[in-house]
């Protein structure tokens, strides 16, 4: 079994182009890749940080470029922790599109969803939304609030950092998004004597594990 | 935005069932450059799970388009339970409620204006279906690394209904003995019976079973002396069959159902959660992730084929603006050009269904039950009625609502093939909520019909395959073995999705122009890679 205490599901949504993978992929390998390669054959990253001496997992999503004809899978926002959801700062229309993917993950991520808005690309020099238009925006819609630039390597160590501090402070107050009437572990204590019947299992994305519950399993 | 859509694909899918999806997923997974379109803003066609609100919409535009109807027909929709409950009016007029006057906890008053408010938490499937814990499709989720996409709930228990009330099957061994609906020289009885199916086999033809092909499975059930019980246990909800059953078909679906426990857990099935319409969907994001192209909202017009040089076929779509062209062409029935289809498909029965939203379990049991229910004929003539109850658990409904899902063969319309059985199980009066009944309050009920359209069909054009809609079955494995098939055809020799890399195992290369490689592990999860 893997070393780690908590899994936490995180996916990112946003524009084609804003920079999700590159951010993924600044804070999973610590580079940023040149030229726009399509995301072929990558469906998730995977980074185990430490918080307060405590190992946690980050699984990371990507859109998979189903974004970029509107055309993301409901399932996607199944079971996400949190959300990223990210714009260009030096591009209006990836943040006027801002209200549409709010509306659809309203629609189909559960409502307790750790929520951060993002404006990445603060490297360029062609800024089009200033900072606290973004920081209203965040604001107005109860969401955390970030810039970053996955090119320069700032703020990217932080945002999921934070995102794996305040998951964690959840998670230790139960109060981890999870499914109404879910008989599942949420915190890996089993309520004993549960059959094998009554667990749903697969992906546990949401469920935090402490070694592996007996009841739990994957298919 | 739409204008940058590429027009030149090796394959293109349209609509996104369950057959095209599987389709999709694994066309792209072997390399092939795929476009997967679908006209309208959802995934899953008439595989599709919606919300409460989804649901509404569904009925408005089904009801308001004629064509649609060739599809979905007979909607009837009814409500069993106030527009605004007496509860809400007085909450908002901030009046205490007196002590006596509330409902028991767990028996809240439900109103319209409730499911409203809370539609999201509902997710009401189309075309409702388990999977068999060792059944095809589980099978290839698993080999496939897709099953990552989904969670899964095993069904808690299988029901049926014998002398006017609903009774537990006993499925596993240690049900068969701890029963005592059944008595013990039944329980040998019912033991070997089983041993002796397990040990069918379609190749060999056990002697066991080799005079029986031409006789009913209810027929071999009696000579093997079962007692009429037993006879009902197995024939209705184990093989889920009905007095003509054939022999050797009855004896595939037991084993197939024997098969299948013991997997995950007391029963032979998982429900997916969130609902069946989630499927599809899992199989679309693998075929994204190895770079197929997504777009929804995109209705075709015209499908048509051109010889180019060297006698290949490119077919040519028009949407929209645009003309797309591709070297294969998989669509679903629903949406292909009649003139693709060859030869008209034979009239067959269409099917029944019906959703209720409940108050409670149409059995109390102390945790969540999650229930197969195989109804046996009413009367004779009439089809079994397959129900499926889900809970909250399964992402279905809010808490202290169930929905029950029923299908049958059509015989007259949806609401007379089901009302009948709908009456035995629930109380359909509608009336006061908190009062203390045997049967839960059905608060809304949706009938339909739809069109079988699950015979599998051929095109004019073989480079244009045609997928079947969903068929009143039980299970995925009819919608699995068809996309092999089309895989097949379009990719002769190659693996049908072939295991998909854990991120782990993925090694990015320097230069990312041209997408990652990854290297696969040979059947050794554990291996470890840095």
């Amino acid at each position: 079994m893997e070393d780690y205490k908590f899994l936490f599901k995180v996916v990112l949504v946003g524009n084609a182009g804003v920079g999700k993978t590159c951010l993924v992929r600044r804070f999973t390998q610590g580079l940023f890749p040149p030229g726009q390669g399509a995301t072929i054959g990558v469906d998730f990253m995977i980074k185990t940080v430490e918080v307060d001496g405590e190992k946690v997992k980050l699984q990371i999503w990507d859109t998979a470029g189903q974004e970029r004809f509107r055309s993301i899978t409901q399932s996607y926002y199944r079971s996400a922790h949190a959300l990223i959801l990210v714009y260009d700062i030096s591009c209006q229309p990836t943040f006027d599109c801002l209200p549409d993917w709010l509306r659809e993950i309203e629609e189909y991520a559960n409502n307790k969803v750790l929520r951060i808005l993002v404006g990445n690309k603060t490297d360029r020099e062609d800024r089009e939304i200033p900072r606290h238009i973004g920081e209203d925006f965040a604001q107005r819609h109860g969401m955390y609030f970030l810039e970053t630039s996955a090119k320069e390597a700032e703020n990217v160590e932080r945002l999921f950092m934070e995102i794996a501090v305040e998951l964690m402070e959840q998670a230790k107050c139960k109060e981890l998004p999870k499914y109404d009437g879910s008989l599942g572990p949420i915190n890996g204590k089993t309520t004993s004597g549960e059959c094998l019947a009554e667990i749903e299992f697969l992906s546990n994305f949401y469920q935090i594990r402490l070694g592996t519950p007996p009841h739990t399993f994957q298919i | 935005m739409d204008d940058d859509l590429p027009t030149d694909f090796q394959v293109i899918v349209v609509g996104t069932g369950m057959v095209e999806s599987i389709v999709a997923a694994a066309c792209s997974r072997i390399g092939k450059n795929v476009l997967h379109l679908d006209s309208s803003d959802h995934y899953g066609g008439l595989w599709a799970s919606y919300n409460f609100d989804g649901l509404q919409k569904f009925i408005k535009e089904v009801n308001s388009d004629p064509k649609r109807q060739l599809q979905v027909y007979n909607l009837a929709e009814k409500w069993y339970i106030e527009k605004e409950s007496a509860q809400d009016e007085k909450k908002e007029e901030g009046e205490e409620k007196p002590e006596d006057a509330k409902p028991e906890p767990g028996k809240k008053v439900w109103s319209q204006a409730n499911f409203a408010a809370e539609y999201r938490k509902f997710n009401i499937d189309m075309t409702p279906k388990l999977l068999f814990s060792r059944g095809p499709l589980v099978e290839l989720l698993i080999s496939s690394n897709i099953a990552r996409y989904a969670e899964f709930r095993c069904v808690t228990r299988v029901l049926t209904w014998l002398s006017d009330r609903l009774m537990p099957v006993p499925c596993s061994r240690a049900d068969v003995f701890a029963t005592e609906a059944v008595g013990i020289v039944e329980k040998r009885q019912l033991m070997k019976m089983l041993t002796s199916i397990v040990g069918y086999n379609e190749e060999e033809m056990n002697n066991e079973f080799k005079d029986w092909n031409d006789k009913t499975f209810k027929e071999y059930l009696a000579h093997k002396g079962l007692t009429p019980n037993l006879i009902h246990y197995v024939l209705y909800a184990i093989a889920g069959g009905t007095n003509s059953m054939p022999c050797l078909e009855g004896v595939k679906e037991c084993k197939k159902f024997l098969m299948s426990l013991g997997r995950y857990g007391n029963t032979p099935f998982l429900w997916p959660m969130y609902g069946s319409g989630e499927l599809p969907q899992c199989f679309c994001r693998l075929c994204a992730v190895f770079g197929g192209v997504y777009c929804l909202n995109r209705p075709i017009d015209k499908v048509q084929t051109k010889t180019v040089d060297e006698g290949r076929t490119v077919v040519t779509i028009d949407s929209k603006s645009k003309t797309l062209n591709c070297d294969h062409l998989v669509i679903g029935i629903n949406e292909c050009p009649k003139d693709l289809i060859s030869p008209e498909p034979a009239e067959s029965s269409d099917i029944s269904k019906a959703v209720f939203i409940t108050n409670g379990s149409i059995m109390k049991s102390d945790k969540e039950p999650l229930t197969l229910l195989r109804f046996p004929p009413l009367n004779d003539g009439d089809h079994s009625v397959t129900v499926l109850e889900v809970g909250p658990a399964t992402g279905s409904c809010p808490k202290g609502l169930f929905v029950v899902y029923f299908i049958t063969n059509k015989v007259k319309d949806a609401e007379s093939d089901l009302m009948g059985i709908a009456e035995k199980i629930f109380d359909m009066s509608g009336g006061d909520q908190t009062e203390e009944t045997d049967k839960p309050k059905c608060l809304w009920s949706f009938f339909y019909n739809v069109k079988d359209t699950s015979a599998p069909v051929s095109s004019v054009v073989d480079s244009v395959h045609v997928c079947s809609g969903p068929d009143a079955g039980l299970d995925f494995d009819r919608a699995v073995e068809q996309a092999e098939q089309i895989f097949k055809k379009i990719c002769p020799g190659e693996e049908f999705l072939p295991r998909a890399p854990d991120p782990e195992e993925i090694v990015f290369e320097d230069d990312v122009t041209h997408g990652p490689e990854f290297t696969r592990e040979h059947d050794d999860d554990d291996a470890p890679k840095e």
